[in-house]
């Protein structure tokens, strides 16, 4: 479903991906994790295109993603992305901006978006906030309403750049138990997180980043427990006993 | 004394109006065009595209670092070298686009780069091609920031339509010139003239007030 081949970018002189090989199968779950500046966020970002990658090729359904000629509104619609500071639109009430894109891209009718907009709130438990602004609503609320605003397009897959980064600690659940669902339902999901709770839950594979390296890729429990690499045993202990 | 030349001034008053109404012609329609080339100017000058980056850029420094009524010249006595014949009234109203565009590009440009790049990328996350990423999601939330300045710019170009006064056109500074010829009451035109514009100015300066204030809130 997704494939990266030698994936190599660069900021400036910084190696952001060295050399990225990997294989996501559909309906997997990958939870990506690494300190930070490792190049995780960077990695799922290439997948939508949001960053150009200058060597390699990224295979999403068959489609080379960074080819010039790649129709990426049809790529980005099958593509949900939610981002660590939500980037709601504060302009626009919950409703439209669920909304927005199946409008404006799948050209739907107002009814009709409309109804499938009022399913995906329903699906992250908020119905009832549908007419209130963004800042009307607490950090969790608003990276549900993201994460709604993401399902809307029924995409094959969704990307999750530290979801819960930005959240107070008592609003953290909430959405991880909106994604728990999410992975029940079959979705094809990459989650940067250091929850690593979720991750034992639900991953089927846990990646570890260092420096724009693949350091380590392995089932949750053989990465916990038992650990490939020093550099992998260091970060754990650090995200466990913090 | 005074009474008197009150009178003539009564007299020629509907000379004034004629003045102004050309003077509100010249600021209406330059307001619009430099309204739309601004904006467009404005998009060019914030986008990624280098090359259109720096072109805008280039016409925004030379227009901003000449005076107004020498770019009046360029375009009504030069322009005429090359084979470009224009009359003043259309030379007016292209020198004013040329200058009011400039101004309104970088106000507009300003409002687009306050927007955070989350805001592009959720947008395009979503799907949206460039253009529909501006209309809704982008320009609503910069017209925040792009209004006050940019109905404090329109006050600006209203007053800075009595430099076209150099080329000929009639419009009230224009008239009050060619009153003082007549009247010797020099203090009492040009006061008359000043407050005519005013009176066009003030209702802007107070609406640029108010959506200073409100779109603080």
């Amino acid at each position: 479903m997704i494939e990266f081949k030698n994936v190599n970018k660069w900021f400036d002189k910084l190696h952001v991906l060295n050399d990225i090989n990997l294989k996501i199968p559909k309906g997997e779950v990958l939870v990506i994790c690494g300190p930070s500046g490792s190049g995780k966020s960077t990695l799922i970002r290439c997948i939508n295109r949001l960053e150009k990658i200058q060597q390699g090729q990224i295979i999403v359904n068959d489609i080379p993603v960074h080819d010039k000629s790649t129709n990426l509104t049809k790529l980005r619609a099958e593509i949900g992305f939610v981002f660590q500071q939500f980037h709601l639109y504060p302009h626009m009430t919950v409703l439209q901006n669920v909304m927005l894109a199946p409008v404006n891209v799948k050209k739907l009718a107002k009814a009709k978006a409309e109804k499938i907009a009022l399913e995906k709130l329903e699906q992250v438990g908020l119905t009832e906030k549908s007419a209130a602004y963004p800042a009307q609503l607490s950090g969790g609320q608003q990276q549900r309403v993201a994460i709604a605003r993401g399902l809307v397009m029924s995409p094959e897959i969704m990307l999750f750049d530290e979801p819960t980064s930005a959240l107070d600690p008592e609003m953290i659940g909430e959405v991880l138990d909106v994604m728990v669902n999410l992975v029940s339902e079959g979705m094809t999901m990459c989650v940067v997180t250091h929850e690593m709770g979720f991750a034992k839950k639900v991953a089927d594979r846990v990646l570890f980043m260092d420096e724009g390296k693949i350091v380590e890729i392995g089932n949750p429990t053989d990465f916990f427990d038992n650990p490939q690499t020093d550099r992998a045993a260091e970060f754990i202990s650090k995200i466990l006993t913090h | 004394m005074i009474s008197f030349y009150f009178g003539r001034l009564m007299e020629i008053f509907p000379f004034f109006l004629k003045g102004l109404w050309m003077t509100s012609k010249i600021a209406f329609i330059s307001l619009v065009t430099c309204t739309l080339i601004g904006f467009i100017l404005g998009i060019f000058r914030s986008s990624d595209s280098t090359i259109l980056k720096r072109l805008v850029g280039v016409y925004v420094a030379f227009v901003r670092g000449t005076p107004f009524v020498v770019q009046i010249f360029i375009v009504f006595f030069i322009l005429p070298e090359w084979g470009i014949q224009l009359e003043a009234f259309t030379a007016a109203l292209l020198a004013m686009a040329i200058m009011g565009s400039a101004f309104i590009c970088e106000i507009v440009a300003g409002g687009i780069n306050s927007i955070p790049k989350g805001q592009w990328e959720a947008a395009t996350s979503s799907g949206l091609n460039g253009i529909q990423k501006l209309r809704l999601v982008i320009i609503p939330q910069a017209m925040k920031v792009i209004l006050p300045p940019l109905v404090g710019q329109y006050v600006l170009l209203i007053k800075d339509t009595s430099v076209v006064s150099v080329i000929g056109i009639m419009e009230l500074t224009r008239v009050g010139w060619v009153t003082v010829v007549r009247i010797p009451e020099g203090l009492m035109v040009f006061t008359l003239v000043g407050f005519l514009y005013f009176i066009i100015s003030y209702p802007l300066i107070l609406l640029s007030n108010y959506l200073e204030k409100r779109m603080a809130a």
